[in-house]
C-alpha cells in the first residue's frame, strides 16, 4: 500500500515535471474563490478573469497556471518589488498607464515579432487597444479592454423628478443646468442626485480630469509642464462642489458606501467604471435590491466637447522571461488565450478590444451594451508619464483637502500644480 | 572517571565557547539586521530607482547627502523664534521645568536633562519655516512626520492607561478573571489587515456598530475614516484596541512582583481601592510603566498598518504617517534613495528613545 502510494506521488511529480510548464501569474481585480473553468457564466471582474485563468490551465496543453496571491491596493508596490528582487510573476496584468514606467526601465518583453506565431492578430484590435499597449517602436503586452468611467442611472428615481424621457434619462449639457436637475431631484424624491467615491478612491479625480478636458484643458501638457492651476481647472471643480455646497450629493462617501448608497435607491446617479455594468444588472434583476430600473449612460458632456476618463487593462510579460523559452512560449500562450476569450471579458461591462468582438452580435446582446456606446469615442487620459501614480495622488489630496476639509480651491489648485511640477521634474 | 588530559585538548576556553555559542545568532543578526541596515544608509546616498536599478545596477547614482537636503531641507529656509508658537511656548515651559525641578532636585539630573534637550528640541526644531519666496522642498515631510507624532502622542497614553486599568481590575486569581484576561489579550493576536477590517466595518457610517448605536440614540453617524476631524481618532482606537494585551500583561506581571506584605501592610493603615493603587501600586510600578511607555513609543513610531489600510493617509494627508510615506517613496514613486533617507530618519528618531530608556533603566538600577 505504502508503496504504491509512494510511487503515485513520485510519478505524478515526474510526469508534471516533464510535460507541464507551470507559470506564475498576478493580477489584481479582486479574489474569486471556486471560479470554475466555464467562462460563460462567471459574474463580476474576479470571477470572470479567474475562470478565463483556470480554463487556460486546464486547456493549454503542457501549461498549468498558479495565480499568486495579490492585493488590489498594493498591487503595483507588490509588482515594483517582486521585479527588483528578480522574481515577477511569469505573466501579469497591468494598466496603460504604468507602461511608460516599465517598458521605459526595460522590464517588459517586447513581444511584437512573436503575436502571429501563437495565433494573436494585431491588426484586429482596435486603434486605442493597439496605442495602448505600444512605447516607442514595440508592443509589450496583449490589451484586454478599454475600460471608463460611465453615469450608473436608478431610473425610477430620475422618473419621479420627470427627467426620463422615451425611456431614456434625461442629463444635463452644463453645470448649471446639472444643479437644476439635482435640485428637481431632491424635492422630487429627497434623494441625493450623484454620488461617487470621492473620499478614498480616485473616481473624484476621474470626474474633474473629465470635466478639464470637456474645457480642452489638461492638468499637465506633453512637455512636462504642470497647467491644473487654470480656470478650466477651477470650473471643472466647481461643477462638482456645487452640489456639495446644495447637500445635492455627499463628498464623504467611500467606495463601498457610495455603490451601496446606490443600491439602496438613495441616490439617483452614481459616477463609476465599465466594470460594474454586469454586477448591477444582477443587482437590479435581485427581487430585495432598492435598485430596480438601472440604466447606463455615457459620461455627459457639460462642456464644449465630450470627455471620460479611460484607462486600459493588458497581459505583460517580464523580460527576463523571454531567456528561458520553454517558459516563454508557454506565457505567449496564456496571452492568446485571454485574447481569445474577450468576449467573455466583456461581460463586466468593459469595451472589447478585439474589432471582430466589437462587431459580433453577442457583444451587441451584452446587457445596456447599446446605453454606452459613444465611450469609446470620448475616452481620455493624462499624458504618458513614468509618475503617473504620484501625480494621481497628488490630485486625489488635493482635491479631498477642497470636499472633505474645505481648502480654498485656489490653494489647493497652486499647491497641486507646484507639486505635479516637480514630479514632472524629476 | 575524570580524564584530565581528554578534557584539557578538546575544551574551549570560556570565551571560545561563548563564541561558539552565539554564533548562529550573530550570522543571522548580521545577515538580517547589520547588513541590511548600512546597506540602507548607502543606497540614502545614491539616486536609486527601484525598477530602473534592478535592470541596470549601473543607473545608481552617488549623490552624498542630497537625498537628506531633498526630504528635509528647502528653498529660503529661516528660523524665528514665533513661527510656531504652541509648540515652541510648550518647549519653554519643559525647558524651565526641567530647570525647576532640578533645582529643587525632585529629578534625577538625567531626568532632568532629558527634558530639558526635549524643550530645546521643541523651541528649536518648528521655528524652521521657509521665508518669503522660499519652499520645503518636500512638502509633506515634516507635516507627516508632525502626524506620526499626534498618533504616538494619542496611542502610547491611550495603551498605557486602559492597560494599566485593565491590569489593576483583572489582577485577582478567579476563572471569571482568567477568561477575561484571555479575551482582552485575544486581539493583540490578529494581524493588523484583520483589525482594520474590523474597524473599518465598526466605524462605517452605513452598516457599522458605532453608526449603529448614534442613531438608536438619535444623532446622525459619524463618517470616521473620511472626516479629518474624526481619521486621527479613528485610528487610534483601532491600535488601543489592538495593542492592549502585552502591556497588560506586563503590567499583570509587574503587579504580581508587588510583595503581599507590603499591601497587607497598607491595608492595616486603611489604605485599600483607589488610595492603595495610588500609594502603594503605581509607585512600585514604575519601572515597568517605564518600560511600557517606551516600548509602546518605539511600536507606534513605526505605525503603518492602520494609515495604509483604513484611511490611506487621508482626508487630506492628515492620517499620513512616517512608514507609510516611507514606503510609498520606494515602492510607488521608486525613490529608494529617498525613502532611505527617510528611514534613516526614523531610525534616530527611535534611537533616542532607545538610549532614553536604557539610560533610565540603568538609572533606577
Amino acid at each position: 500500500m505504502k508503496t504504491t502510494v509512494v510511487s503515485a506521488v513520485l510519478a505524478t511529480i515526474v510526469t508534471s515535471g516533464i510535460s507541464a510548464q507551470e507559470l506564475t501569474l498576478g493580477r489584481f481585480f479582486g479574489a474569486c474563490e471556486d471560479a470554475g473553468t466555464d467562462t460563460k457564466t462567471s459574474v463580476g471582474e474576479a470571477c470572470i478573469i479567474q475562470s478565463i485563468i483556470n480554463a487556460a490551465s486546464e486547456e493549454i496543453e503542457g501549461v498549468t497556471i498558479d495565480t499568486l496571491p495579490t492585493d488590489w491596493g498594493n498591487y503595483y508596490d507588490q509588482l515594483k518589488a517582486s521585479y527588483a528582487g528578480g522574481t515577477p510573476p511569469d505573466v501579469h496584468v497591468m494598466h496603460r498607464h504604468r507602461i511608460p514606467e516599465f517598458a521605459g526601465f526595460g522590464a517588459l518583453a517586447e513581444i511584437s515579432g512573436d503575436l502571429e506565431s501563437v495565433g494573436i492578430d494585431p491588426t484586429n484590435w482596435t486603434d486605442s487597444a493597439r496605442a495602448a499597449v505600444s512605447y516607442k517602436d514595440g508592443i509589450y503586452g496583449v490589451p484586454m479592454d478599454l475600460h471608463a468611467n460611465l453615469w450608473h442611472i436608478n431610473m425610477d428615481l430620475m422618473e419621479k423628478a420627470g427627467l426620463v424621457v422615451d425611456g431614456k434619462p434625461v442629463l444635463p449639457g452644463s453645470p448649471q443646468e446639472m444643479l437644476v436637475h439635482a435640485r428637481k431631484l431632491k424635492e422630487a424624491t429627497g434623494q441625493d442626485y450623484l454620488a461617487a467615491d470621492f473620499a478614498q478612491f480616485p473616481i473624484g479625480v476621474r470626474m474633474v480630469l473629465a470635466l478639464m478636458w470637456q474645457q480642452d484643458a489638461n492638468i499637465f501638457s506633453d512637455d512636462g509642464t504642470a497647467t491644473i492651476n487654470s480656470d478650466a481647472g477651477k470650473k471643472a471643480i466647481e461643477t462638482v462642489t456645487q452640489l456639495f455646497d446644495a447637500e445635492l450629493a455627499n463628498p464623504q462617501l467611500n467606495y463601498a458606501d457610495s455603490q451601496q448608497a446606490f443600491l439602496n435607491g438613495e441616490v439617483a446617479i452614481l459616477v463609476n467604471g465599465t466594470w460594474v455594468v454586469d454586477l448591477y444588472t444582477s443587482e437590479a434583476a435581485n427581487e430585495e435590491s432598492e435598485l430596480s430600473n438601472y440604466y447606463v449612460a455615457d459620461f455627459p458632456q457639460l462642456f464644449t466637447e465630450g470627455a471620460t476618463w479611460a484607462d486600459s487593462h493588458l497581459w505583460a510579460i517580464p523580460s527576463p522571461v523571454k531567456s528561458d523559452e520553454k517558459k516563454y512560449q508557454a506565457a505567449l500562450k496564456v496571452l492568446a488565450f485571454i485574447n481569445e476569450h474577450n468576449i467573455d471579458w466583456a461581460r463586466t461591462g468593459h469595451l472589447a478590444v478585439r474589432q471582430s468582438v466589437l462587431d459580433s452580435d453577442e457583444y451587441a446582446a451584452l446587457p445596456h451594451r447599446s446605453e454606452y456606446t459613444a465611450t469609446a469615442s470620448i475616452a481620455r487620459d493624462t499624458p504618458p508619464s513614468t509618475q503617473y501614480g504620484a501625480i494621481q495622488d497628488v490630485l486625489n489630496r488635493e482635491l479631498q483637502a477642497i470636499w472633505l476639509t474645505d481648502k480654498p480651491i485656489e490653494a489647493a489648485l497652486s499647491d497641486a500644480e507646484l507639486e505635479v511640477q516637480s514630479l514632472l521634474d524629476r | 572517571m575524570v580524564q584530565p588530559n581528554s578534557t584539557k585538548r578538546g575544551s574551549l576556553s570560556e570565551n571560545q565557547a561563548a563564541f561558539l555559542l552565539l554564533l548562529p545568532f550573530l550570522t543571522v543578526y548580521a545577515l538580517f539586521l547589520v547588513y541590511p541596515f548600512f546597506r540602507g544608509i548607502w543606497i540614502s546616498l545614491h539616486d536609486w530607482n527601484l525598477l530602473e536599478v534592478a535592470f541596470n545596477p549601473a543607473a545608481k547614482q552617488f549623490v552624498g547627502l542630497s537625498n537628506y537636503e531633498r526630504v528635509m531641507w528647502g528653498r529660503n529656509i529661516e528660523w524665528s523664534l514665533f513661527s510656531s508658537p504652541l509648540a515652541q511656548l510648550l518647549g519653554v515651559i519643559a525647558l524651565l521645568a526641567a530647570a525647576w525641578f532640578a533645582m529643587r532636585l525632585q529629578l534625577s539630573r538625567v531626568t532632568a536633562i532629558a527634558l530639558a534637550i526635549f524643550g530645546i528640541l521643541l523651541i528649536v526644531a518648528p521655528g524652521f519655516h521657509p521665508g518669503p519666496e522660499g519652499r520645503w522642498f518636500s512638502p509633506r515631510f515634516w507635516p507627516t512626520v508632525g502626524n506620526t507624532l499626534l498618533f504616538v502622542a494619542w496611542a502610547v497614553p491611550g495603551v498605557t492607561l486602559s492597560a494599566l486599568v485593565l491590569a489593576a481590575a483583572l489582577d485577582r486569581e478567579t476563572r471569571a478573571m482568567g477568561i477575561l484576561r484571555t479575551l482582552f489579550f485575544i486581539s493583540q493576536v490578529l494581524s493588523v489587515t484583520v483589525v482594520t477590517l474590523i474597524w473599518q466595518i465598526m466605524f462605517s457610517p452605513r452598516q457599522g456598530l458605532i453608526a449603529n448605536i448614534t442613531e438608536f440614540f438619535g444623532g446622525s453617524p459619524v463618517v470616521w475614516l473620511t472626516d479629518e476631524r474624526f481619521a486621527m481618532a479613528a485610528i487610534v482606537i483601532a491600535t488601543v484596541w489592538w495593542s492592549l494585551g502585552i502591556a497588560m500583561i506586563l503590567f499583570l506581571a509587574g503587579l504580581q512582583d508587588i510583595s503581599k506584605d507590603l499591601k497587607e501592610a497598607a491595608e492595616l493603615d486603611s489604605a485599600i481601592g483607589v488610595r492603595a493603587f495610588w500609594y502603594i501600586t503605581l509607585p512600585n510600578l514604575k519601572r515597568t510603566i517605564t518600560l511600557v511607555i517606551v516600548l509602546q513609543i518605539i511600536l507606534h513610531f513605526q505605525v503603518f498598518g492602520q494609515s495604509h489600510l483604513m484611511t490611506n493617509g487621508g482626508p487630506n494627508d492628515t492620517t499620513q504617517v512616517l512608514v507609510r510615506y516611507i514606503y510609498q517613496t520606494a515602492f510607488r514613486d521608486s525613490e529608494l534613495g529617498r525613502a532611505s533617507a527617510m528611514a534613516v530618519f526614523l531610525f534616530v528618531i527611535m534611537g533616542a528613545f532607545s538610549i532614553l530608556q536604557f539610560v533610565i533603566g540603568r538609572e533606577e538600577d
